[in-house]
């Protein structure tokens, strides 16, 4: 009982911080600055990582592909099996992993030891309220971001079974062909831009949590850590429920 | 860092990304961006099978647009085809589904058409035409193994009989056990006249080991594969002479259903050994052909004849029936 | 020390406003069981220097919450300025500053930014008069050389100078310490004391101190309230402490130091 009170308050504080922060979308412009920042963090410093770990799921995407179809020769298809794969489903899921990883835990571990050292508190009394200026900055970047962080990854992770497609010995698809593929089986409305919608939400709904989760800790410097770790295992759960109504939404 | 280097790095990175989507999407959806570059054709087709948006329009294999849209018009699909600017398609081209492989890649091939007939406006319709699928393909197949199956099993119940007085294979057998000491006295006397053929002895044996023979007998023989096509109707009539054979008609009948003429074969048989005694000491006619290659250049020319009356004989009924026995051997 | 004038003097623009006085009418304040504060009824003056004292954990600094509208009263209600606190529209009409027990500075801005984010947030000037405001507020408290140190560089007085000069910045017409002096030497507690006093002074800003600095309220204090337990248990003059006649008063203000009955064993029965 109290457990379902507990997850019902935290929907309940987390819409209604949603609702905050959107009245606040009109001081962006103001807060120029905060949003670059923002945007600096969670996409710029977040590409690397999205990068070498999108390259290799797509590499072993066409890896397992290649073993499991070659027995009935349908090997021709990898292309398209990793193309679908990343875009609709492995790039954007990936993102949003990386990005409750990274970021999200960054942003709940600065937002609780500002909450448990009363900065938050503070700000209330200078009358700034704190979804203004540290949750809407963030909120914005992380929309502008996340497509980015998921195109690239798509990318990535294509070029990526492309590589493994040619060099791996039981496989020994050209790259051309391999693309060729890939394209006669994508759409970017349904397949691509699908997948950059679901980045989106996910990216969006993992910043929002994080930031909730942040600025409802009580307590000493000890509950930034489960305030931290709360927040990552909340964000992981919120993609993987999110992804099933997402895709079928999206269907 | 200094806010400005921040800056630049974030808009750079957002660039980058504008650009990469930019990039996928004409790659992924075939340049739809420039929805008005080139013209329009629609092409009315019964079905579309496996044709989608985005499939490439080829002229003589070289791509020359994409279908934009397919949709369904009364009581035919059509295609909306995107031709590339700058090129022309005559008024009398005709358009048709291509397979490009066996599982759902399909495109639409556009022939030349005549020369000098006036070009296709924007918007107009193309002729077309219905080219067999896979699907098509695989129902013909479907029939024909039918038709093969009615065919081999009453096939299969003459050699094996239908329950009374045995069937083909124990009447051979048992004319073959009561004639076992002939019969292996032939077989030497064969024997021996296949050594003296292998030897390049008398005329067969010139005719087995000479090249040039050879090879008009293999170009006889391709003759006689081209007029495997007719196997289908031969079916039918060997599914007709087998009902005939089993109802003791004709030779073959008789042959097998008729006691008496079991015992002719049986002194046929004996005869047979006579001959072949002969034939081995050199005696009569196929004897001296065996045993003497006089025979052998007359034998070269008639060959050639053959060939040229074979070359004559087209698909006329009996050179079919060997067809399909040829064909089936080799 | 000067009387209230009834005005706050705006320390930057020479602007008065009128200062602003506190009401608290019965709050009671309850964590579920645990009654924090009992019924409490008290209003500080406008342009007065109020000190409560109380030992830890009587709930002072609650109260203090209350005013700022961190907190929402179980039953009661808390009057700033004739408006109810716990509205978010009372912050916008009345300027409220409060320094927290720990300074609670923004950690990741420089001393300079966090003393100029309220005036930009609020875009009360444009960057230079933003920057003249706070270079000023900095002066006021020696502060000019740490402008552009980060506060995990500073000393624990340091920090509670620099959350004094931040919550000078806006101006405020009420002035809420947290346990200005707790954490520090005697000496730098009477800086700070003094500090608390002369800005009163200089511009009449209601001021409202929360302590158990016994020093702070004998010298600085208009008037003193000791809570305990979460009740009111003495409201008057500093005077009146110097020779408390209540008991529990006494024993609070000046302990004994008793080494043959030591507290703690009484508190184990």
């Amino acid at each position: 009982m109290k457990q379902i009170t507990i997850i019902l308050e935290g929907f309940g504080s987390t819409l209604l911080l949603l609702v905050r922060s959107l009245s606040y979308l009109p001081s962006l412009p103001r807060q120029r600055a905060r949003f670059i920042e923002q945007c600096y963090m969670i996409g710029y410093t977040t590409l690397p990582i999205v990068a070498i770990l999108s390259f290799f799921i797509g590499s072993v995407l066409a890896l397992q592909a290649g073993y499991a179809m070659q027995n009935f020769g349908a090997k021709q298809f990898i292309g398209s099996l990793v193309g679908l794969s990343m875009a609709r489903e492995l790039g954007p899921v990936m993102v949003a992993i990386l990005l409750a990883g990274r970021v999200g835990s960054a942003i709940t571990a600065e937002l609780a030891s500002m909450k448990v050292y009363q900065e938050i508190d503070a700000l209330v009394t200078m009358n700034i309220p704190p979804a203004r200026m540290l949750v809407m900055p963030r909120l914005a970047a992380v929309l502008v971001m996340v497509p980015v962080l998921a195109i690239i990854a798509d990318l990535v992770g294509w070029f990526g079974g492309a590589i493994v497609a040619k060099y791996v010995s039981f496989i020994s698809i050209e790259p051309e062909g391999y693309f060729s593929v890939l394209r006669r089986y994508m759409k970017f409305g349904e397949d691509v831009a699908g997948g950059l919608i679901k980045a989106e939400i996910f990216g969006f709904g993992v910043v929002l949590v994080c930031c909730n989760i942040g600025l409802n800790t009580r307590g000493g410097p000890r509950e930034i850590g489960a305030a931290v770790t709360r927040a990552v295992v909340v964000s992981l759960i919120l993609i993987l429920v999110l992804d099933y109504f997402v895709t079928k939404a999206l269907m | 860092m200094n806010n400005l280097q921040q800056t630049a790095r974030v808009g750079l990175f957002f660039l980058l990304g504008l650009a990469l989507t930019w990039v996928t999407f004409e790659t992924l959806s075939g340049g739809k961006l420039f929805k008005n570059k080139g013209y329009t054709l629609i092409a009315g087709f019964e079905s579309l099978k496996e044709l989608k948006d985005g499939d490439e329009v080829r002229m003589a294999g070289v791509k020359i647009g994409v279908v934009e849209k397919t949709r369904l018009a009364g009581r035919r699909a059509e295609a909306v085809l995107r031709i590339d600017p700058g090129t022309k398609i005559a008024n009398d081209a005709t358009a048709s589904i291509v397979m490009a492989g066996l599982i759902g890649t399909n495109y639409i091939g556009i022939d030349l058409g005549s020369e000098g007939s006036p070009p296709l406006a924007d918007g107009a319709e193309i002729k077309t035409k219905v080219t067999p699928d896979i699907n098509t393909i695989m129902t013909e197949i479907g029939n024909l193994g039918q038709k093969l199956e009615g065919a081999l099993s009453s096939f299969g119940t003459t050699i094996n009989g239908d329950g009374k007085g045995g069937g083909l294979f124990q009447k051979l057998d048992k004319l073959v056990t009561e004639n076992s000491e002939k019969v292996g006295a032939t077989m030497t006397n064969l024997q021996e006249i296949t050594t003296k053929l292998n030897k390049g002895e008398g005329t067969i044996g010139r005719l087995i080991n000479d090249p040039t023979l050879h090879d008009q007998l293999v170009a006889a023989v391709s003759e006689i594969q081209a007029t495997a096509a007719q196997a289908k109707t031969f079916v039918a009539d060997a599914q007709g002479i087998i009902a005939q054979v089993k109802s003791g008609k004709g030779a073959l009948g008789t042959l097998v259903y008729d006691e008496t003429a079991a015992d002719n074969l049986r002194s046929t048989v004996a005869n047979l050994r006579s001959v072949s005694d002969k034939l081995a000491k050199g005696e009569g006619t196929l004897g001296k052909l065996i045993n003497d290659d006089t025979l052998y250049i007359s034998a070269q020319s008639t060959i050639k004849k053959a060939d040229r009356a074979l070359d004559g004989l087209g698909d006329s009924g009996p050179i079919t029936a060997v067809g399909i026995v040829a064909n089936s051997l080799f | 020390m000067a009387s209230s004038t009834g005005h706050t003097r705006n320390p930057f623009t020479e602007v008065e406003t009128p200062a602003v006085g506190v009401k608290l009418e019965g709050l009671t304040k309850s964590f579920g069981d645990h009654v924090v504060l009992d019924n409490i009824t008290l209003s500080v003056e406008p342009g007065e220097i109020f000190v409560l004292m109380g030992p830890s954990g009587s709930g002072k600094s609650v109260l203090l919450k209350h005013i700022v509208g961190l907190e929402a009263p179980t039953s009661g209600r808390v009057l700033v300025d004739g408006h109810d606190a716990t509205s978010g529209e009372t912050r916008e009409k009345v300027r409220m500053a409060m320094v927290f027990q720990a300074g609670a500075l923004f950690n990741s801005l420089t001393v300079y930014d966090n003393l100029a984010l309220y005036p930009r947030e609020h875009r009360v000037a444009d960057e230079a008069g933003i920057k003249d405001k706070v270079m000023r507020a900095l002066q006021i408290l020696s502060l000019e050389d740490a402008a552009k140190k980060f506060p995990s560089e500073l000393s624990g007085g340091m920090k509670k100078r620099v959350a004094i000069a931040r919550a000078l910045v806006m101006e405020p017409q009420l002035m809420m310490y947290d346990e200005p002096t707790s954490e520090l030497d005697p000496v730098m507690s009477a800086t700070i004391s003094e500090i608390i006093a002369s800005l009163k002074d200089e511009y009449h800003v209601t001021t409202l101190v929360v302590s158990h600095d016994r020093e702070l309220a004998l010298n600085i204090a208009e008037r003193v309230g000791i809570l305990m337990d979460g009740k009111l248990i003495f409201l008057g003059k500093p005077d009146e402490l110097r020779q408390p006649k209540d008991e529990q008063v006494a024993a609070f203000l000046y302990p004994k130091i008793d080494l043959k009955h030591p507290r703690y064993k009484k508190l184990e029965t």
